[in-house]
Parts: C-alpha cells; structure tokens; sequence
C-alpha cells in the first residue's frame, strides 16, 4: 500500500472513532437534562442517581470526543495540506462557528459538572440544556464542511485557481441542509438505541430493574421518534445525492448500465471486474422512483462516467445496504416500543429486553456505515469534481506509522472507555437503596 | 477586519500559552512533588482547575482554524514540515486529558488510579516541552521548504528542523514557564504548611526558568540562531525581559505578605513580557527557514473571507468571553474577581 491509502486509512480510523464518541457526547447529555428534570419535578431519587451516572458518562464521553476531535483539527491539515491550504479559507466559517459552539459547551459543561449544590437548583439544570443545544449545533456546524466537499460552492475555479471566495455560500452549500439533518437524526438514533440496549440489558438479569427502567424509557423515547423520521430525511438525502453525484448513487445501487425506470438492488454481491450484481433482490422501477420521484426517469448507470472516476463500487453498495438494512430494523423497533407502552404486558417477557440488547450496537454499525458511503462514494476526489485525494495528501513519507500509532492509541482509548462505562454500570448495580 | 482576525490570532496565542501553560503546569507541580504533596496537589488541582481546564485547551483550537482560514500559505508550512513534533503534542493532549477524566470519573477508584495519575503527569511535562519544541522549529533556523524532496533525506526535512539543541532548550523553558505560573496559582488556593510548599516551589520553578532563560539566550548567541541574535539586539525586547526580571522582587514581596491577587497578577504579566518580548522582535516574520523569513502577513486570506472570520470571531467572542468570566466567578478561580 501507499502512502496515501494509509493516510486515506489513519482518516477513515480517526473520523470513525470520533464520529462514535462525538455522537455520544452530543445526544447523552439530553437524557441527562431530561433525567434531572424529572428529579427536580418528582423528587423521585432513581431520577436524581441516574442523572449523576449518565452525567459521569456525559464527561467522559466528552472528554474522549474533545481529543479525538482536536486531533482530527490538527489531523485535516496533516494529512491533506494541499487541501486545507485551498479549501480551508472557503470553509473556514463553518469552522471557526463550530468553535465557539463547542467552547461554550465547555464553558456549560464546567457549570454543570461543579455546579451541584453552588449553583441555583433551575439554573444549573439549565447549563446542562446549553451542553445539549451547543453540541448538536457544533454538529450542525462541523458538518456543513463535509457537505461542502460534496457540493462544492462559493467559489469560481479556472484553470486550478480558487478565486472569488464566498464563504457564506460555502457554508450554506445545497447539501448542508440534508446532510446535517441526516446525520443528526443518525446520533440520536444511535446513542439512544445503544444506551437503552444497555439498560435493557440489566433488565433483562434482573437488575435494579427499577432505575434501568427508568433509564430506557428516556433513552428509547429520543431514538424511536428520530427512527420514525429517518426513512423521510434519507429520502431527501437521496434526490440531493441523485441529482449531485449521480454517480456515487449509482455506486451505492451497483448500477453499471443507464436504463429508464431502473429497478431498485437489495443485496446482492458485486463483481466490480465482471460489472454484475448477482443473487439480488430486484424491485422494478424502484430506483428512478426514489432518485427521482418518476417511475420512468433515467439513472445515469457506473459504465457511462469516465473510468477514472469511479469509486470503489461493491464496499459503498454493501455500506448502503447495511445502512439501509438497519435503519429499517430501528424503524420497526421504535414502533415496537410505542405499541408496548399500550400492550404492558410486552414489557414483562425476557425476550422483549432481549431483543432491545441485541439492537445495542446496531445504531453505530449503520452510522458508520453511512459515512463508508458519502465518502468512499465520493472517491477518487476530496472535492467532488475539483481536487482528487492523491493530490492532496501530505508529502512526508511513512504515514503507516503514524497510522498503527493512531490504531494502538485509539483501540487502547476505545477498551478504557468500554471498561469504565462497565465499571459505572456495576457500581449502580451493586450500590445500596 | 483583518486587525480583529490579528488580535484574536495573538489573543488566543497568548491565552494558550498561559491557561494551557498553567493547566500543564499543575501537573508538573505534581509530578515533582513527594508522595504526601502529590496526592494534595491533585486534589487542589481538580477543585481549581476542574471546572475551566477543558475550556483552556479549546484556544489551541480556535489559534489552528484561525490560522488555516486566515494564513493559509503559513499554516501549509507548520502543518507540513511539523507534522511528527505535533503528532507528539496530540498524543500528549490525549493522554493527559483522559487521564484527568478517568481519575477522577472512574466509578470505582482502585489501582488504576496509579496509572492515571501516571499517565497525567508525564504527558503534562511532555505536552509543553513539545509544544516549546514546534514554535522553536518555526524560528530556529532550519527548515528546508522544497518541493523536491529526492534532494535530502527525511531526516533533514523532518527531523532535524525541530529536534535540535535549541528547540530541546525552548521546550525545556516552556515547561519551567509552566510549572513557575501553576505553582503561583496554588500558591493562592491553599493555607499554612501547603502554602508554604507551594511557595518554595515557586522560588525553585523561578530559578529553573531563569537558568534555562539565560542558557537558551546564551546558547543562540554564540550558535548564531537569527532569532536569539535579532532578539538581543531589538531595544524594546530587552527592556520586557529585563522588566519581567525585576518583577521578581514585588513577586516575591507579595507572596510573602499572602497578597493573593497581586501575587498571580505579577506573574501573569511576567509570563506575557516573555511572549511579548518573543514575539515583537520579529513580527510578523514568524517562521524563520533556513534560506528566508516567512511573513505572517504574506498569503492572507481574500477579503471575503477575512471578513466572515472577523464577524464569526466577534459573534463567537461576545459569547464566550462573559461565559468564561461567569464560569471563572462562580467558582472563585480568579481571586481579582471575588470582590
């Protein structure tokens, strides 16, 4: 391998990684807020303890997401300083606002970690709803750069000159809107799935069957409803990326040849040399319904874009289809859950938490899954149809190391966080009341 | 526009170097401390520095994206031809952040509260001493900018430029700089016997930092490193350090008369005479290779986007700022603010 498949590599890893703890730090503080207003309501003090452990979760998960995410600032220009020199005065502003958003939750998670009996009870509560409001708009903000490496816009580009730079346009770019309301429903569908299979999981041994209850009525409330709505705001994904980057949806479909009134793959396996998807499931005239809103309109098919822009096709086809998969699944168990809330005794069978265990880490799976495919889908550029990767990545040699150091740190870092959420679920476990 | 882009760009320079500065710090203060002092260190620590540290770090953030959205040709050059001295910074900004949130998260505190500690305190002593070493990579002379790199070999394009005799010296002063402003601050967050030890740590952090001080400007001299030498002669620069040098004595008068505010005031403007002094002499010619001087102010970004950048940093500061100060004032981190 190259250099620039290991800096592709070290990216995929570190964004991954992040992406995760990121997610976590984002969504979790808003069980906690709910939580604790609830304790201040009721005075019931299950709320009050599970408050003060999804808070513990809270800190750390942000800490682990804050160093992940200051390495990635450092990262971006490390590994692809052609392309932060050009793109990074376009895309600066989303940038620099994502940055006062994250401080000021820095600032309000300070208030809310000390604040305990310092602070007025309602003010304290209410730093704790800024943590939430600020990081979801530091996710908002953060990934208007992302879709900006999508659709490109803001500028005017002649003869490899970026001239006539308009960073409002770039930041408010036509994908961003999608983009980000995608992925944000995408974080609260999989915190919430992941932290209430957790719970789940207790109930299902029997343990503090109270409190963990509790707990996954809070968690599953936020990721039903943001299932239930996924399947609309992937809709609009899909006419933007269609009209867009006709040619990553066709990579996501494994759509070799153009054809009117194209039918819609589920599953199957590509052969990228023999150009075939073989044992799939065929929906005719799915796809131009979906890309298009026509059952007869026209997909543009991988064999009608120059070779050498293409990208990988079968890993975004199998990405979408796990995504797609999932996200189906989600959709089914949010519904699940609101018809429990009127048949109760559904909540008395085992395999009822069970089957919400199970789910735990299927929300991240699909998460990550999504983002193999906005980004290997828009391989071989960095910015769609202007700057390729190879063109970008950083001159100095032996990226593999700098790679396997970031594996080991990151791997390490990912087991000490798994190993302590363990050992916070244990300590509510075994202690008294 | 571009005078606010500046003022934030050294802004957040300067409040790096001093909260981040003081942050690293405390965990020096900690880890050359016996065994008895380590553990009060870190708990006056936590309940100090708790609340703000992770704010702290967040203006090595806004000092990078000011830098790749406003000078991008500089930031290109600190990206590239820094990138293993700042991988090491990252890898010390991991560790030594989620070490303090381990130990003091962890639901049940048992040995691994060794390693934490451990692992808090090391990378506090190494995070600074490698920061020192990449800004003295951008003056010390010995970058090589090409775009033919078949002509030398890694080691001379990636290694040498910052691991050299005189970055080792600069990071070796940040350190001290560090540990002399962190045992100040405790100094103030603590009473009898405690305050003494941190008072005698002070005297020590000082004579470390003056000795290093004096090797690092007598090792440019007789080395010929432009920046020392420019340093030296540049009237203004001299007349700051010395100044800062004679604060000393009302340093040390008011922490013996328990003068808390005075105390840590002094201090923090000794430590900006220092970054001043530093800066001034070459401003704005801030990366100093080995054939020429790269100006900050070269390969500014257009208008527009000085513009945007200037309204973002407006718009982002006149959040911040008052939040910042509430946060410092709720929880009596600065004594000038508890009246």
């Amino acid at each position: 391998m190259e250099n620039l498949d290991y800096a592709r590599l070290q990216m995929a890893f570190t964004l991954g990684f992040h992406i995760i703890f990121a997610c976590i730090g984002m969504v979790m503080p808003f069980f906690m807020v709910v939580s604790h207003k609830k304790w201040l309501n009721t005075r019931n003090p299950v709320y009050l303890k599970l408050t003060k452990v999804w808070q513990k979760g809270v800190a750390i998960f942000f800490v682990t997401g804050a160093v992940s995410g200051t390495a990635l600032s450092f990262e971006l220009g490390m590994l692809w300083p052609e392309f932060m020199k050009h793109a990074g005065p376009i895309i600066g502003m989303p940038f620099s606002l994502e940055g006062a958003a994250f401080f000021i939750e820095a600032i309000a998670l300070g208030f809310y970690l000390y604040g305990w009996n310092k602070l007025p009870e309602k003010f304290h509560w209410f730093t704790g709803v800024i943590i939430g409001i600020s990081g979801v708009a530091s996710g908002i903000l953060v990934v208007s750069a992302n879709s900006w490496m999508n659709a490109p816009s803001g500028f005017d580009y002649v003869d490899g000159v970026f001239s006539n730079i308009d960073p409002v346009k770039a930041f408010l770019n036509p994908a961003w809107f999608t983009e980000a309301l995608h992925m944000t429903l995408a974080a609260f569908i999989a915190t919430s799935f992941a932290v209430a299979g957790i719970h789940a999981l207790q109930i299902f041994r029997n343990r503090k069957v109270e409190i963990h209850k509790a707990a996954f009525k809070i968690a599953i409330l936020f990721g039903a409803c943001a299932a239930i709505l996924q399947p609309l705001s992937g809709d609009l994904s899909a006419k933007d990326v269609a009209e867009r980057q006709p040619v990553k949806l066709a990579a996501m479909e494994a759509h070799y040849e153009t054809q009117k009134g194209a039918p819609l793959f589920i599953g199957g396996i590509v052969n990228e040399e023999e150009q075939t998807v073989t044992n799939k499931i065929e929906i005719p005239k799915a796809l131009s319904f979906l890309a298009f809103g026509d059952f007869d309109a026209e997909v543009k098919g991988l064999n009608d874009f120059p070779k050498d822009e293409l990208p990988p096709v079968a890993i975004v086809h199998y990405a979408f289809q796990t995504m797609v998969g999932i996200g189906t699944l989600l959709l089914l168990s949010g519904l699940l859950y609101f018809i429990s809330l009127k048949k109760k005794s559904w909540m008395n069978n085992k395999k009822y938490w069970l089957f919400f265990t199970l789910l735990a880490p299927l929300g991240f799976v699909a998460l990550e899954a999504g983002w193999i495919v906005t980004e290997v889908g828009r391989q071989p550029w960095i910015i769609h149809d202007i700057m390729r990767t190879k063109d970008a990545v950083t001159p100095m040699p032996g990226i593999k190391f700098s790679f396997y150091m970031y594996v080991c740190v990151y791997v390490a870092l990912g087991t000490t966080v798994t190993w302590l959420m363990n050992r916070q679920i244990k300590s509510l476990n075994t202690s008294k009341d | 526009m571009l005078y606010v882009v500046l003022f934030f760009t050294l802004f957040s320079f300067f409040l790096y170097v001093l909260l981040g500065g003081a942050d690293f710090g405390a965990g020096i203060v900690e880890l050359f401390s016996t065994r008895k002092n380590k553990q009060i260190t870190r708990d006056v620590v936590y309940r100090v520095m708790g609340p703000i540290w992770e704010a702290n770090h967040i203006w090595l953030i806004i000092l990078m994206v000011i830098l790749w959205i406003a000078f991008p040709a500089y930031f290109n050059v600190i990206i590239i031809y820094l990138h293993i001295p700042l991988t090491l910074v990252l890898l010390g900004i991991t560790m030594r952040g989620v070490a303090f949130v381990f130990r003091h998260y962890d639901a049940v505190v048992d040995n691994s509260q060794i390693l934490y500690n451990w692992m808090f305190r090391i990378s506090s002593l190494i995070t600074p001493i490698f920061l020192g070493m990449s800004f003295a990579a951008l003056i010390g002379g010995k970058i090589i900018i090409t775009d033919d790199y078949s002509n030398y070999t890694f080691y001379q394009i990636f290694m040498m430029p910052w691991l050299n005799t005189f970055t080792v010296l600069v990071g070796l002063f940040y350190a001290a700089l560090c540990a002399f402003m962190a045992s100040n601050l405790l100094i103030g967050e603590s009473d009898g016997e405690i305050r003494k030890m941190y008072s005698r740590k002070s005297a020590i952090y000082t004579v470390v930092l003056v000795v290093i001080g004096f090797i690092l400007i007598a090792y440019g001299f007789f080395f010929d490193i432009e920046f020392i030498k420019d340093f030296i002669l540049n009237p203004i620069s001299i007349i700051a350090i010395v100044l800062s040098g004679v604060l000393l004595f009302p340093l040390w008068t008011a922490i013996r008369k328990e003068n808390k505010i005075m105390s840590r005031f002094l201090a923090g403007i000794q430590v900006v005479l220092i970054l001043f002094a530093a800066i001034y002499a070459h401003f704005p010619y801030i990366i100093i290779t080995k054939t020429t001087e790269l100006n900050l102010m070269n390969g500014v970004s257009p208008d527009a986007v000085i513009q945007t950048l200037g309204i973002s940093l407006l718009i982002g500061g006149f959040l911040i700022l008052p939040g910042l100060y509430h946060l410092m004032r709720s929880f009596k981190m600065i004594k000038i603010l508890e009246k």
